[in-house]
């Protein structure tokens, strides 16, 4: 199943070859003999948001720094917009904007100082810079802190920040490495709404994070990587019409849900259930038209149901397939 | 004029924002003050009215010597942080994804140290003019003597920025900048006296090409250079050792010339490369 998911994703659709901002052919990294990056292909179209996912130490910030010009692959090809990562990285760079996953920032300087900093660095000219420092400031809702120094910033805010100096140039592809990581929940709402509004803008986004549910509402094509493994990468919607001819089935039961579940476990068509109060996930491998004897066999064990419904394997669902429950 | 670097502009705004640039600047005007100050009372107090006249020559030798010697101290640790540090406090990653060359990272760096040490040189300029009025020194050769300063501090800063590409750690980098500053300022005519001393045991002589080597070395050295200019009455170099009717200071600036030319060029070779070791 896996194999089909890789294999799917690798070719890609033609519409997306033909638009595809992000390219990756056959992109390893060796650091001496370990394969951090093993073998990658994938494609992310223009406009598309792609949600980089997977634990700690899978390959994710070795990925987007090599995208980001700042490392080189020990095999494959890598392209942005058309343009050769390693051969020309001044022209990706131009199209780009990176945050890292750990950043510093220069704590004696203002803010409007370090941005005005970074939009120089970008060759944009006084004017441009001025604009585009209030556009970035006026966008991460920063603009009060104009004046501010840089050190008097919460974690929040420099996090806000640095993603205001990687919008500086108005780039078209954005990698952007755990932008939320060490957030408090609050900090962390406030960068995905950043990060939606950026979708909206139509940018290209490839987004990493190893919280799930933080990718889960704005992306649109998803890569999940495992040790150094691309174990699917493609559009949501195709990953999860190849990894489910199943059905996901929500179930609310009145009483103590174990007791259903291991009832669920009898029934061969069940091959996987999680429990979240006295909601039950199952995962139903039957036809689909034929959930009702499910149904019927629950309420002749004497199970109390509240709800028996359908629903769409979330990112949760689908990252837990491919990775075969070994990472969650 | 406005400045094109931006980070030039950003160097010279946070190491002129904070105390350190003062207190360093107005610390080695004092020192400087200081020592002129003190051997001027001990003259005044003890010296013979003979003695007294070469005022203004010892006065103008201790300023110049004391100088060389804090910008060997000082400037390489004006630029063995430069990229070092941008590596530890995590912004190294950000500038290089930026459009900026490594030509602009090296300028910028390299400017801002560089521009901060002329300052400190500068300062010194009123100690140098009451020092000259007292009379014995040439205004030439003081000149000389600060552009084998200047030299020699830009030859400092250049290569412990080539060392700030190398190692990750600042203090470190500082600390093998300070150790290279060493070799070359005291090293090496250390080496040259000891062959010299050595010399003075041979049977017929030191030979022709123990006494080249020997000058060779001397010649690399800005404070052999800086005595050559200030100091009457150094023997000169025997006829029969090479370049020895090029003024000492010449062939001085020009080695470190040639080191700077090297230093500069390993940098940008090394930041060229930065997707390799970064």
């Amino acid at each position: 199943m896996i194999e089909n998911v890789q294999t799917a994703s690798a070719v890609g659709d033609t519409t997306q070859q033909t638009t595809s901002m992000i390219k990756l052919e056959n992109v390893s990294k060796y650091y001496k003999t370990f394969p951090a990056v093993n073998n990658f292909n994938f494609e992310i179209g223009r406009g598309e948001v792609f949600g980089f996912i997977g634990p700690n130490g899978a390959g994710k910030t070795t990925t987007i720094k090599m995208l980001a010009t700042l490392m080189l692959p020990t095999d494959g090809k890598l392209s942005i917009g058309g343009y050769d990562v390693v051969k020309e990285p001044h022209e990706v760079r131009r199209i780009i904007g990176y945050m890292p996953d750990s950043f510093g920032v220069y704590e004696d300087l203002l803010v409007w100082e370090y941005l005005d900093y970074f939009a120089a660095l970008y060759k944009l000219s006084p004017a441009q810079r001025k604009r585009a420092t209030s556009d970035v400031l006026e966008l991460t809702d920063l603009t009060t802190k104009h004046d501010a120094q840089v050190m008097s910033l919460s974690r929040g805010m420099k996090q806000r920040l640095c993603l205001a100096k990687t919008l500086l140039h108005d780039p078209e592809v954005l990698l952007l490495d755990e932008p939320a990581s060490g957030l408090d929940p609050h900090a962390r709402i406030e960068i995905r709404e950043l990060i939606r509004e950026l979708c909206r803008m139509g940018k290209t986004v490839l987004v990493s994070s190893h919280i799930l549910t933080e990718l889960a509402d704005f992306c649109t094509s998803i890569g999940i990587v495992e040790a150094g493994k691309l174990l699917a990468a493609g559009r949501i919607d195709e990953i999860t019409a190849q990894l489910s001819g199943n059905v996901m089935l929500e179930i609310t039961v009145k009483g103590d849900p174990s007791i259903a579940i291991e009832i669920l476990q009898e029934r061969p068509e069940v091959q996987r259930t999680t429990c979240d109060g006295r909601v039950i996930r199952a995962e139903y491998t039957g036809q689909a038209d034929d959930v009702d004897e499910l149904l019927d066999y629950l309420i002749q064990r004497g199970v109390r149901l509240l709800g028996f419904t359908r629903s769409q394997a979330d990112l949760e669902d689908i990252f837990l397939k491919i990775t075969r429950g070994t990472v969650a | 004029m406005k400045l094109s670097n931006p980070i030039l502009v950003k160097e010279m705004r946070t190491r002129m924002r904070g105390k350190r640039a003062f207190i360093v600047l107005t610390g080695y005007i004092l020192v400087l003050s200081a020592i002129i100050g003190l051997i001027y009372l001990v003259f005044t107090k003890n010296a013979p009215p003979s003695i007294l006249n070469t005022a203004g020559r010892v006065l103008s030798a201790v300023l110049i010597y004391v100088q060389m010697g804090l910008i060997c101290l000082i400037a390489p640790t004006f630029s063995s942080s430069a990229i070092s540090s941008e590596r530890e406090q995590e912004t190294f990653g950000l500038l290089i994804a930026t459009l900026a060359r490594p030509s602009t990272i090296l300028i910028g760096k390299l400017g801002a140290s560089l521009s901060y040490l002329m300052l400190t040189l500068l300062g010194s300029l009123p100690l140098i003019a009451l020092t000259y009025s007292l009379g014995g020194v040439d205004m030439i050769d003081i000149v000389k003597s600060y552009l084998v300063m200047m030299v020699a501090g830009v030859t400092f800063c250049s290569v412990s920025f080539y060392w700030s590409t190398l190692i990750r750690r600042g203090v470190l980098a500082q600390l093998v900048s300070i150790v290279t500053v060493i070799f070359l300022v005291a090293a090496m005519p250390a080496l040259a006296m000891f062959l010299t001393s050595l010399a003075m045991n041979f049977a017929n002589g030191p030979t022709t090409g123990f006494l080249n080597v020997t000058f060779l070395m001397l010649r690399t050295n800005p404070f052999a250079a800086i005595t050559y200019l200030i100091i009457p009455g150094v023997p000169n170099p025997p006829n029969s050792v090479w370049f020895h009717t090029v003024p000492l200071w010449i062939t001085q600036v020009l080695f470190y010339v040639g080191l700077t030319t090297l230093s500069i060029f390993l940098s940008l070779r090394r930041l060229n490369s930065v997707r390799k070791w970064l």
